[in-house]
């Protein structure tokens, strides 16, 4: 993905939004009394202003983006860091599989409780970025969520969630 | 009585080993807190307040004050090594702090944070022995229309960490600023994209939203490839902070302090804005401008600077007028007044033994700051050398705790788990995070002081202009705008040129 | 080996309850939630309680925090627990009676809590800013009539306890509409408020007194009038009664605890007796009334009418003067 491929991207993203925010967003997000005596003191607002200039800074981008397109300059390689610019399916699978990890571990919290739910977290985590020290991450996974309890819950104060289950002093 | 022997008094007031114990058990326990991203400074004070009731009034308050201090500094601590802010005020020694510990320069980041903090710390109290009168009436000009301009100033910074393009600064910006209204409307108490959800209401966790924005992506990126920067070996390096790399950032740590003072003093701003501030006015100075963001040391240096500047500033409208600047000094408050003490300007001529014995205190407490940080940078600098196979997971855990632990709520859990996704899609489009960070905090200050002044005015816009402050604050913004305009149309010229 | 140790553990567990289930409540620490930040009202008095409440308690009571939305985050979280009494609420004046009688949109009730005691009255004062020409109610009345629109007042928020003071006083004091003659002016908590009438942007303010008293002892606000029967020590102004609106009695602030609705007796019994206990601490009762507090405990009966109470005026007072919030 090439800067001005970024930049057209995130120019229309932001003219779409604008859009969204001033038809659907707005309308239905907020709600605002009917007996408003002033307009700059209402509810919309401000939200609406907000929509205005993304849509403008969108507006901007595009043009910007544009510009650049015609002029053949190549501004492209100085805020391209490499390691960003390949993408291969693995990096996607990747980021897949850690949006299921981290979703599963928030709706275990409840569940199971904070230290029980970080231990497999923990260690799922660390394989998926391929650690080079497994044993280590393993240990690790199981000693820090207890020692972070036994901080939390014991010298802060904090009633960290237990779950149902298994209960820890 | 004059000055001198007032302060004489009160180093006869806190020359005892239980003030100088108090002092350093709070500065050790606020670095500890502030190192552990979630417990902010706010909640070391607020634990540590029950622990004053057995106290005597001057060794109480010290104590929280010793908290405070610590866990400002202490906050910088994982900002550099892991790229998560410990406390708020600490997220903008990240923009060159995390850079240089990647550059195995994090013992130098670390040093420089620490002589900043204290540099500052020490200026910040001298301001409120010196000025702390003149500084509260100054402070108490402030209403919502200055309040307004004065935001609206600040919102020009966003140019200094906007990194190469302004217009995805401005936009990155514009995000932070609608996810900040969020919540329940400040004049009407209506339903602002809320859809009724009780933990949405509040609003967006702001600690959850900076934890978000800042750590997880960095996690994520390592998920998406795994090897990149595995070669390369972080150290803390030998290398500590020379003399002369102090004193070449000396400029810049003296207007952060500045900086600070002015904005602590004032009630409500906090150290954040001041970091932010301090630090994009150093690198408008600055003839390495295009290192900054990168791993430049003087942006270490400012960024601490303008936050500890806040630390004793903040006292001066709580001890010169009674009330709070933020929820810091509120707690504060709350352990003068149980021990039957009630600050304001009344309290000069009641107690004035324990006003000086505090500001003696407070004085001792910088050079305590500077030792225990020495030893606190020594403590952890082994976090730099933990393999990242097992440090991220770490992080990840350790953010989750922290971050449920500010509100005790596992909504919050989420939030920070969103806004990652949202910083990591961000830095994919080369969006800067520091934009939305600085929008998401000024962005509400910004509406609610304008809506207060219509209020004020019944509609009239005369208001935001009512005075000197508010005409300086004008001048100030424009003169700012244009430059950074012109800047931009220069740049984009010399584009199309090459 | 971890599910091993996760087995093994969960046995243990199970082994450990089996072995208690007939003992009395509380078998394990409690949670109370303060629904407002650190260093606030509320807060300042449940950890003062916190500290008797931990001696006759026969388990670790953790206090917690869950800020957000005036007390409206916290107090859900509550109402959502397992009503086994580990989770408690300290409820406040602003998240359970004025919340509740301005929005309609508010995700709880008073129905779905059960209070088991309100152990803490705060006098609500009104004062103006020390150099202002208003020197008595009188004074602050035929200003608002007089000239409409040009007087404000202050309150940490919309449904906040100073949101519905202000008005009700002047309601009181005879100006037909206090929302279009009389300014309201939102803050973002207590200290800002108090903050805005000291610097000019608001006229006057009516709170806890406790959140006024240093300000009036430093001679930097002018107290106008208190709204208990009985005057408040350090306010050197009439109370409701002198000035012949007693039914301003019923403006005052509370803090009491609460569990969700459909809490056994038992507990209820048991909070009873540790609540007793507690308030009757000698340091407990220094603390507070060094404050301003006013430390009276209502049995659960008592605390329930008090608020319903409280509760129906406020409601009748925002239907008059459509306050409600809908949206």
């Amino acid at each position: 993905m090439s800067s001005r491929h970024k930049q057209l991207g995130i120019g229309g993203a932001a003219v779409l939004s604008s859009a969204f925010l001033f038809f659907v967003g707005i309308p239905y997000g907020i709600s605002a009394p009917s007996n408003i005596r002033n307009i700059v003191l209402s509810p919309l607002f401000w939200p609406q202003i907000l929509a205005g200039l993304i849509g403008l800074v969108g507006l901007g981008i595009l043009v910007s983006a544009a510009r650049a397109g015609a002029g053949e300059t190549v501004t492209a390689g100085q805020d391209q860091t490499p390691d960003q610019a390949q993408s291969e399916p693995g990096n996607w699978l990747r980021l897949a599989v850690m949006t299921v990890i981290l979703v599963v571990y928030l709706a275990a919290v409840p569940w199971i409780g904070l230290v029980w739910a970080s231990i497999p977290a923990f260690i799922a985590v660390a394989f998926l970025i391929q650690t080079r020290h497994p044993k280590t991450a393993v240990i690790a996974a199981i000693l820090v969520p207890l020692v972070l309890y036994a901080f939390f819950a014991h010298v802060a104060g904090v009633a960290v969630p237990q779950g149902e289950f298994v209960r820890l002093p | 009585m004059s000055f001198f022997d007032n302060l004489l008094l009160g180093w006869e007031l806190v020359s005892n080993i239980e003030s100088f114990l108090a002092l350093a058990v709070g500065v050790v326990v606020g670095v500890i807190a502030g190192a552990i991203p979630g417990m902010s400074a706010t909640m070391a004070v607020a634990l540590t307040l029950p622990f004053t009731f057995a106290l005597s009034p001057i060794t109480g308050i010290l104590l929280l004050l010793g908290v405070y201090k610590g866990g400002i500094f202490g906050g910088s601590i994982p900002a550099i090594l892991i790229k998560t802010p410990g406390t708020p005020a600490s997220s903008a020694t990240i923009l060159d702090g995390y850079p240089l510990a990647e550059k195995g320069q994090a013992g130098k980041a670390l040093g420089m944070a620490l002589y900043a903090s204290c540099t500052a710390d020490l200026i910040s109290n001298l301001a409120l022995i010196l000025f702390a009168g003149w500084l509260a009436s100054f402070a108490l000009n402030f209403g919502p229309p200055e309040f307004f301009t004065l935001i609206l100033f600040s919102l020009t910074i966003i140019a200094g960490v906007s990194g190469q393009s302004l217009l995805r600064g401005a936009l990155s910006a514009l995000m932070g600023l609608l996810l900040a209204t969020i919540g329940l409307d400040l004049v009407y108490g209506t339903n602002r994209f809320n859809f009724n959800d009780p933990n949405l209401m509040g609003g967006l966790n702001f600690i959850a939203v900076l934890i978000g924005l800042f750590a997880i992506p960095e996690i994520l990126t390592k998920v998406w490839d795994p090897r990149g920067n595995d070669g390369s070996t972080r150290q803390l390096g030998g290398n500590w902070v020379s003399f002369a790399e102090y004193r070449a950032c000396f400029k810049s740590i003296v207007r952060g302090s500045v900086i600070g003072v002015f904005l602590g003093s004032i009630p409500g701003i906090g150290a954040a804005p001041s970091a932010f501030l301090s630090y994009s006015e150093a690198r408008r100075k600055s003839p390495n401008r295009e290192n900054f963001g990168k791993g430049e040391l003087e942006g270490v240096a400012a960024a601490e600077a303008g936050n500890n500047g806040v630390a004793g500033a903040t006292l001066i409208p709580l001890l010169a007028l009674g009330v709070p600047g933020d929820v810091i000094t509120a707690i504060i408050i709350g352990a003068f007044m149980i021990h039957g003490l009630q600050p304001g300007p009344l309290m000069f001529v009641t107690n004035a033994d324990i006003i000086y014995g505090l500001f003696m205190g407070l004085i001792i407490s910088s050079v305590i700051l500077l030792l225990v940080g020495s030893v606190a940078i020594r403590a952890f600098r082994f976090v730099a050398d933990i393999p990242r196979g097992v440090l991220f997971p770490a992080v990840l855990v350790l953010c989750v705790f922290g971050v449920f632990a500010v509100n005790n709520n596992i909504f919050d859990i989420g939030v920070m788990f969103a806004m990652g996704g949202l910083g990591f899609l961000m830095l994919r489009f080369d969006l800067p995070a520091a934009p939305f960070l600085i929008a998401f905090i000024l962005g509400p200050l910004l509406e609610d002081n304008f809506r207060q002044s219509m209020l004020m005015s019944g509609g009239s816009p005369d208001v935001l202009v009512r005075g000197p402050i508010t005409w300086v604050f004008w001048t100030m913004t424009v003169i700012t705008v244009v430059a950074v305009v012109r800047a931009g149309f220069r740049n984009s010229k010399q584009a199309t040129q090459n | 080996m971890k599910k091993m140790m996760v087995g093994a553990l969960s046995a243990l567990a199970l082994g450990l309850t089996a072995g208690v289930a007939v003992a009395e409540y509380p078998e394990r620490a409690v949670t109370m939630v303060i629904p407002y930040g650190p260093g606030g009202a509320t807060d300042i008095s449940a950890r003062t309680l916190a500290d008797p409440l931990g001696k006759v308690a026969s388990k670790p009571l953790v206090m917690i925090n869950k800020t957000g939305a005036g007390g409206a985050t916290g107090s859900v979280a509550v109402q959502n627990a397992k009503k086994d009494g580990y989770t408690m609420l300290f409820a406040r004046v602003g998240s359970h009676s004025v919340n509740p009688a301005m929005k309609a949109t508010l995700p709880y009730t008073l129905d779905d809590f059960r209070f088991v005691g309100v152990y803490e009255i705060n006098p609500v004062a009104c004062a103006v800013e020390a150099g202002s020409d208003i020197k008595s109610m009188d004074d602050l009345i035929a200003k608002v009539k007089g000239s409409p629109g040009s007087v404000s007042y202050s309150s940490s928020g919309v449904g906040s306890l100073l949101h519905l003071a202000g008005a009700m006083v002047l309601r009181e004091f005879g100006v037909e509409k206090p929302l279009e003659q009389a300014t309201h002016i939102p803050l973002k908590g207590g200290g800002a408020a108090a903050t805005a009438v000291l610097n000019g942007t608001a006229t006057f303010i009516c709170t806890n007194s406790s959140a006024l008293a240093s300000f009036v002892s430093n001679g930097q606000l002018r107290p106008l009038m208190v709204t208990t029967a009985e005057p408040v020590t350090g306010f050197d102004a009439p109370t409701s009664v002198d000035l012949g609106k007693p039914a301003l009695q019923q403006l005052v602030g509370w803090t009491g605890i609460a569990g969700p609705a459909g809490m056994s007796d038992e507990v209820a019994e048991v909070w009873g007796k540790y609540l007793t206990e507690a308030t009757a601490d000698a340091g407990f009762l220094e603390k507070m009334q060094a404050r301003g507090s006013v430390i009276r405990l209502m049995d659960p009966k008592e605390s329930q009418d008090f608020i319903n109470g409280q509760y129906k005026i406020f409601r009748a007072l925002v239907d008059e003067l459509g306050m409600r919030i809908e949206g």
